[in-house]
């Protein structure tokens, strides 16, 4: 029996830019099929080209054994392949269920929408996560109203009301909490045994080796591996997706009662956040913990201005600061950097001198630019952060995912900030770049600045913080430091039970 | 098939108001005014001539809907109903100029409303072009066209053609036929697919392509849709003049997208429908409409329907956020 | 490996002319180019030092409405600003009666139709930025607020004279034989290249029209930015109108309109994106001269008005193809 998909050499080309240099790829039936590599390594290229999204450069795919060309999703869905999109397929302003069959709605004799249908097969699908979501997720809701955990589970969900026999789940795990993971891996082993074939794509590395039978692994565009999960170890993989890796240096121990907290917050509330008071010293990197959505983006955005603060004190070096919109917290030197760079940070088709220069200009209220005083200026900050760029006036788009964070981060820098708000600042980024930032943010600590970091990946927090406060619900319900700092004591402290 | 045409079941709770419930009552409120000021206007006689004033624009501003929930926009429409108009009463006039002619002009008319309407989905779709400039660009052709067939106004239609407008089929009046048609076809729009598609395409571009969605037709339909509303509106004009004009239906491009956008319709795509749509146009002609009884003088009346259009739109915007 | 080298290099020469080619500023001004080779060649002395020089003067009050309309077509959020015409009218009609005649009314009357159309672009840009009307919707009911304005003011009848001063200046040459008015452009052209390239406020129009959510995250204030956009284009339209005033010599209360669509085709046939963020007036510029000099070039082909449109119609199609284009869902 041929397998379900069968990739080979697969070239795709952006205008200049090769994503993908030799795709390979071949996936049994009935088997969870993991694709591995740091960002921009070309998996997502690979399975946007099996799912017919991209028009590939040069190559083939078959399906059971049978060359296929595709010239949009809807051949390829035609031949039962479904794509989980990482950045979600969905229309905010329509409801669940009109998303989830969106092209697909099932009609009456008249050829109009057969809303009971379509309503009463919505309700059988969102059965499957019952047990993570309960009734929360209404088939007459609008996407738009949904919580990112819940608007994924719709994604899933659309995936799997195509009865696909091939699905490409890209990131699908990205913004689901711990139980909700749980109950999606027990749909995925169910669709393994009805004979589904899962390519299976996240950053997890734990996930990986909990769920998926085999591995392909990319490095820079092409296939550098494949391998069977039992035979080989996380540490192998990961060596094996970015060749060396450089340890961020060890933290040290500092004396807890040198030095008055730069930012103290003293019941702090909003429609998100529960009494939260928390104090972070000069030189103090702060984790902020929990399970997703807690309320630790929140914070971060609340102190920054891009939020409301309804209740409590924010006090910055002692005194009572209102901070009411970002404009204010740049002048009181405050930083703060998203992991969404697409929407929160990028000028997309501005050069990147404009877009490392943004901050500065706000910071110093500037009225001329004086481009030539400044472009040497930033482009130290940049360099000083091993940032790889051609020419200061190159479209920001020219960059890999990772040094365009690292220019969005050197904005901030420019402006010589006091306290340093991260918020899940490593979305989307290989493990070189992710160490390189760890690296200057612990040297920015250690150069008096103070840092409040909020992770979605636990191991970031436990290697990089001194302390974390642990969110659940808005609320903090414990700090954790010293000898508390690991990984059973976050997880406890996450699910509410510490 | 029991719930073919019943009403949905209330989507309670998530979608709340309909889109065009802002213009539904600031309608009631201005036809409950301008009844006080003309009592005449519940007459049948009176809401006959304002039903015959008001409807090009509405149909002009059901076909602009279409467009605009697919996130595009069509400034050309005016020039499609001069084109039609004067290609309707040129080929009546080929074909004999008697009442048997009628119906191919009208055939004729509307085949010109649906190839410009494609023309234009086809420069915006397929080569990709944008929607705003490139029917600015299509409405200088369609015109340039319109003055090549018929250089100057003229060319009167067979009498059967205004009387059968103005007049009565079984006893209710032409236009209201046409209204109710009008309403009819929304309705079952409302319910097909191909509306749910347009307002993906229009809502999410990247997500309705990863939907499977063949987007450049969606939007090259939701075009010719456009064209042929902007021809019927053309044939209605044609039977309420009786006779060619090229200039005809000047401000219907910029009185629809009004219309549309009073509708609760978002002119960013995705949200809305065509029977805000109608309520809205029937809103503008009831602001002139109001002004006009109020008795004004002759040269406030611009200024004061301007700012009322202005606080109408306004108002619909801020009680939308809500 | 030396010839794979210089294979690329040839090969990066050739993207990159390709990439020049395909600059808006480049294509507009070979239109330019071509348009005026086939003027010559129509009717002998079309391209004639004189002729270009009245040509320019038409395109100088269209690139002045057109500077204001790219402005707030770069600050983003769909903007736009459809009352770019009854604010020339305004300007225009303002002009004419604050200086009725007077030479010594022209500095008056800039600063009032300025002044006037300056406020009235801030209502435009705080409804648009503070009751989120749509620009589009909200400039189209302005125009026809201030259209009905003039109507009141005015009763209909032309009224006002410009200035002989004034006259002269926008249509007698001034030095080497050249009006006052391509000068006055010549200002107004570096002062915009000036504030977008090296002003804080021109790089925050650019950054607010690529990324309004990342502008706000870096502290620029979006609205504020946003908002006097439009007054800045509300007083440009209506500088605009007192020179228009000056050009004709009198005004009448429909005297903007044939700027309106013009002005966004100007600023679109010069690369600047519709959807914000990127392009620039140097572009605007040679879009308002290649717009001008195709309505001239059209007229000296005596055709009849229909096939001038056709053709004007048909060569805006044309030029869109070029680089109008949107993306493609499918890479």
């Amino acid at each position: 029996m041929s397998p379900a998909i069968t990739v080979r050499d697969l070239t795709k080309r952006f205008d200049k830019v090769h994503a993908l240099t030799d795709g390979r790829l071949t996936v049994e039936r009935g088997e969870i099929h993991a694709l591995l590599g740091a960002n921009g390594c070309g998996k997502s290229t690979l399975s946007k080209i099996v799912a017919g999204a991209y028009a590939p450069t040069s190559g083939t795919v078959l399906i059971d054994g049978k060359e296929v060309s595709f010239r949009s999703p809807r051949d390829a869905e035609q031949m039962g392949i479904a794509l989980f999109y990482q950045e979600l397929s969905l229309i905010p302003k329509m409801s669940v269920e009109a998303n989830i069959f969106l092209r697909r709605e099932p009609r009456n004799g008249l050829g109009f929408i057969d809303r009971d249908r379509m309503r009463a097969e919505t309700l059988k699908l969102l059965e499957m996560f019952k047990e993570a979501v309960g009734d929360d997720i209404r088939p007459d809701a609008l996407v738009a109203d949904l919580t990112p955990g819940q608007r994924q589970i719709v994604e899933i969900l659309k995936v799997y009301a195509k009865e696909p026999r091939i699905v490409i789940m890209d990131e699908a795990t990205a913004a689901l909490d711990g139980r909700q993971v749980k109950v999606f891996f027990d749909i995925l082993r169910k669709k393994r045994e009805e004979g589904v074939s899962t390519i299976f794509i996240s950053h997890r590395l734990d996930e990986v080796f909990e769920i998926c039978d085999h591995a392909t692994i990319m490095r820079n565009g092409a296939v550098v591996a494949e391998t069977t999960i039992a035979d080989t170890t996380p540490e192998h993989v990961v060596h094996m997706m970015v060749g060396d890796v450089k340890k961020a240096p060890k933290r040290q121990l500092r004396d807890e009662d040198d030095k008055a907290p730069l930012l103290k917050l003293d019941a702090v509330g909003s429609a998100q956040l529960d009494n939260v008071s928390l104090s972070v010293a000069p030189g103090e990197i702060v984790g902020l913990g929990g399970l997703q959505g807690q309320g630790q983006s929140t914070l971060l955005r609340s102190l920054f201005g891009a939020l409301p603060i309804t209740s409590g004190e924010v006090l910055l070096n002692n005194e009572p600061v209102s901070i009411r919109k970002p404009a204010d917290a740049v002048h009181r030197k405050i930083a703060y950097v998203s992991g969404d760079r697409g929407p929160d940070a990028a000028l997309p088709g501005r050069s990147i001198f404009e877009n490392l220069a943004a901050a500065i200009l706000v910071s110093e209220r500037r009225k001329l630019v004086r481009a030539k005083e400044l472009q040497p200026q930033l482009a130290g900050v940049a360099s000083a952060f091993k940032t790889k760029y051609a020419r200061m006036t190159d479209a920001i788009g020219t960059l890999s995912g990772g040094n365009q964070q690292k220019i969005f981060i050197a904005r901030w820098l420019a402006t010589n900030p006091q306290l340093i708000l991260l918020d899940d600042p490593t979305k989307g980024i290989d493990l070189a770049a992710k160490a390189d930032l760890f690296a200057l943010i612990r040297g920015l600590a250690d150069s008096g600045v103070a840092v409040l970091l909020y992770s979605s990946e636990e191991s970031e927090l436990l290697d990089n913080c001194d302390r974390i406060a642990v969110f659940n619900d808005g609320a903090i319900v414990t700090e954790l430091s010293g000898a508390e700092m690991d990984s059973f004591h976050l997880t406890r402290a996450a699910y509410g039970e510490a | 098939m029991k719930n073919t045409l019943s009403a949905a079941k209330p989507a309670s709770g998530s979608l709340k108001k309909p889109a065009w419930f802002v213009a539904f009552g600031f309608l009631v409120v201005l036809i409950l005014i301008n009844w006080y000021l003309q009592p005449s206007f519940f007459d049948g006689m009176v809401l006959h001539s304002n039903l015959t004033t008001f409807l090009p624009l509405i149909l002009v501003a059901i076909g602009q809907t279409f467009v605009i929930m697919g996130g595009d926009i069509d400034l050309s429409v005016g020039s499609i109903a001069a084109l039609v108009n004067v290609v309707t009463v040129s080929v009546i006039a080929m074909a004999g100029g008697d009442s048997a002619s009628v119906p191919i002009g009208l055939v004729a008319g509307l085949v010109v409303a649906v190839l410009c309407g494609a023309f234009n989905g086809l420069l915006i779709s397929y080569l990709r072009l944008q929607p705003m400039v490139a029917t600015f660009g299509t409405g200088i052709i369609f015109s340039a066209l319109a003055l090549w067939i018929l250089p100057q106004a003229g060319l009167a239609v067979p009498d059967v053609y205004w009387m059968t407008y103005g007049g009565t089929i079984l006893g209710v009046p032409t236009v209201l036929w046409i209204l109710v048609a009008g309403f009819v076809f929304v309705l079952i729009m409302k319910r097909r697919p191909f509306e749910s598609h347009l307002k993906a395409v229009g809502g999410n571009r990247a997500g309705a392509f990863q939907s499977g969605i063949d987007m450049s037709f969606t939007r090259l339909l939701s075009f010719a849709l456009c064209g042929l509303f902007a021809g019927f509106a053309a044939l209605c004009l044609t039977g309420e003049t009786a006779s060619g004009d090229p200039l005809l239906g000047q401000s219907l491009a910029m009185g629809s997208i009004s219309a549309v956008v009073l509708g609760g319709t978002m002119l960013s795509g995705g949200v809305g429908g065509a029977v805000g749509s109608i309520f809205g146009a029937l809103l503008l002609g009831m602001i002139g409409n109001v002004i006009f009884f109020a008795g004004l003088p002759f040269e406030y009346q611009t200024l004061v329907q301007g700012l009322i259009v202005l606080a109408a739109l306004a108002g619909g915007v801020l009680v939308a956020r809500k | 490996m030396s010839e794979t080298s210089s294979n690329m290099n040839s090969e990066n020469a050739r993207l990159r002319l390709a990439a020049i080619l395909r600059e808006p500023v480049v294509l507009a001004l070979f239109a330019i180019i071509i348009l005026l080779g086939i003027g010559e060649a129509v009717s002998p002395g079309f391209a004639r030092g004189d002729q270009i020089i009245k040509l320019l003067t038409v395109a100088a009050l269209l690139g002045f409405a057109a500077a204001g309309q790219n402005l707030v077509v770069l600050a983003g959020g769909e903007g736009i600003d459809l009352s770019v015409g009854a604010m020339i009218s305004l300007g225009a009609v303002i002009a004419g009666n604050v200086m009725d005649g007077s030479n010594g009314g022209i500095i008056p009357a800039v600063i009032v139709a300025s002044g006037v159309t300056f406020l009235i672009g801030m209502v435009n840009g705080l409804g648009v930025n503070l009751i989120r009307i749509p620009p589009l919707v909200m400039t189209l009911g302005m125009t026809s607020v201030i259209q009905g304005g003039l109507v009141v003011f005015s009763r209909g009848i032309p009224s006002g004279n410009a200035a002989p001063a004034l006259m002269n200046f926008i249509n007698q040459p001034v030095v080497f034989g050249i009006p006052g008015i391509l000068f006055i452009w010549l200002v107004l052209i570096i002062g915009m290249v000036f504030m977008l390239r090296a002003t804080a406020f021109g790089l925050s129009i650019y950054a607010v029209g690529a990324n309004p959510q990342a502008a706000r995250l870096v502290g620029l204030p979006v609205k504020a930015i946003r908002t006097i956009v439009f007054g800045l284009s509300g007083a440009l339209a209506g500088l605009t109108g007192v020179f228009v005033i000056g050009y004709t010599g009198n005004s009448f209360i429909s005297v903007g309109d044939q700027y309106m669509l013009p002005s966004i085709i100007a600023v679109v046939i010069g690369g600047t994106s519709l959807a914000g963020g990127s392009g620039g007036y140097i572009g605007t510029v040679a879009g308002a001269i290649a717009l001008i000099l195709l309505q001239s070039v059209l007229t000296t082909l005596h055709l009849e008005f229909w096939g001038r449109q056709l053709i004007f119609g048909g060569t805006l199609l044309l030029l869109l193809m070029f680089y109008g284009r949107q993306k493609s869902a499918r890479i």
